[in-house]
């Protein structure tokens, strides 16, 4: 179980083929034609002229659209028409694949559903992030993930405390990181004492793990980060949010405090578990 | 039973997919690559019927291994497995390349054998 979209949901169960699908989204394609393909084929717009605003948008991030006004190619009322006829004949994954015949109306409407359920575990609940900071959402995200994985891959009871704003992460037994770049820059840190080490691996596994080499119980904990980031750029991509993941490092941090660096702030959510284990999840963030 | 090539970089989801097929009686994993370039030689030595191929991966990734393979190994069925596959993108990039079907991360066993199953 995992953050998924629908046509990789319709392919795990063999639903659909892998051709299928390929037909399906080269449709959507063909179809969802992007603000400055529709322009010009509404005969708005000529290819040197959306060549001048994607030139444009190189220094400044507004939308399609709001460039071509700027720049006097389009009116407010013709950017509204192909806003208007993008969404008219916009074609939905499912719709796409009734299309190519790779479903029909009844089926589709009963694994629309199926689907629906399969995702209900990884529907984002309240997390509270503390005033100030971007992108909220995405922090949000990434607490409520780590949670859910936690009682998935750990199998640990736990309760949470509310994030706050930290200049340091306490030292424990081991710290897993990874860099996330993209449309936001960020360090996802899973600070974790050898109790909760070991219960990753063991639930991994299905085996006890107490003879189990050092290097095979951190390679879980770094799995646990890479499991939650992987989702979380999935959920994010919902979002509009696009992340990209470093491979995940382990850090043995001893005695020594890890600073926040500079120029990010440090956003820590305790993780409170059974048997006097530690665990936290730590965000540095850009503010 | 069906010969399978796990590859991936991390000793313990290695070790994970190991038991899930094992304990199937259905699949055999014939050899252990951790990187793409190792996947390429160790497939050409052992010449399974199944790859089960993580994507992120140091020396070479599985994306980029995936499209050597495909192009030299008409015959084997490549699984991709990924806590990514969520992300659309990088799922229609690894089936557009060749890849079978794509494997979530965390996995379950059962999943994981109906994937292979349908190969």
């Amino acid at each position: 179980m995992a953050v998924k979209f629908f046509g990789q949901f319709l392919v795990e169960k063999g639903l659909v083929s892998r051709e299928q699908l390929l037909a399906a989204l080269d449709l959507q394609k063909a179809t969802n034609l992007k603000f400055g393909e529709m322009a010009l084929k509404m005969g708005l717009l000529t290819e040197d002229q959306i060549i001048r605003v994607h030139n444009a948008q190189h220094s400044d991030d507004q939308r399609f659209g709001d460039i071509a006004v700027r720049i006097g190619l389009l009116t407010e009322a013709q950017v509204q028409e192909v806003l208007g006829r993008q969404q008219d004949t916009y074609i939905y994954l499912g719709a796409a694949l009734v299309a190519v015949a790779a479903l029909d109306e009844e089926s589709l409407a009963a694994h629309l559903e199926a689907f629906k359920l399969d995702q209900e575990p990884y529907v984002v609940e309240t997390v509270e992030i503390p005033a100030g900071v971007s992108h909220p959402q995405v922090w949000e995200a990434a607490a409520d993930l780590t949670y859910k994985m936690l009682t998935r891959l750990a199998n640990l009871p736990y309760r949470k405390e509310q994030c706050t704003i930290v200049t340091q992460v306490e030292p424990n037994d081991i710290i897993a990181r990874m860099e996330l770049s993209g449309t936001l820059q960020a360090t996802y840190l899973f600070s974790a004492s050898s109790g909760v080490r070991a219960a990753i691996a063991r639930t991994m596994l299905r085996e006890e793990v107490d003879n189990s080499p050092e290097e095979l119980l951190d390679d879980a904990v770094m799995e646990f980060v890479n499991v939650v980031c992987g989702n979380l750029a999935a959920k994010v991509a919902q979002f509009g949010q696009k992340i990209q993941l470093a491979p995940p490092e382990a850090i043995h941090p001893g005695n020594e405090p890890l600073p926040v660096p500079v120029g990010r702030i440090g956003l820590q959510f305790p993780i409170h578990v059974v048997n006097g284990e530690e665990v936290a999840l730590v965000l540095f963030v850009e503010p | 039973m069906k010969k399978v090539l796990l590859v991936d970089d991390s000793l313990i989801v290695a070790r994970q997919l190991q038991k899930i097929l094992d304990e199937s009686g259905e699949f055999s994993v014939c050899a252990h690559a951790k990187n793409g370039l190792e996947a390429i030689k160790l497939n050409q030595e052992h010449n399974p019927d199944i790859i089960c191929m993580d994507m992120n991966m140091p020396v070479m990734d599985g994306l980029t291994a995936l499209r050597t393979i495909v192009s030299l190994d008409t015959e084997v069925k490549v699984v991709m497995a990924t806590s990514l596959s969520g992300v659309g993108d990088k799922f229609m990039e690894a089936m557009k390349l060749g890849a079978r079907n794509v494997m979530s991360k965390p996995f379950e066993a059962e999943t994981v054998l109906n994937i292979l199953r349908q190969l």
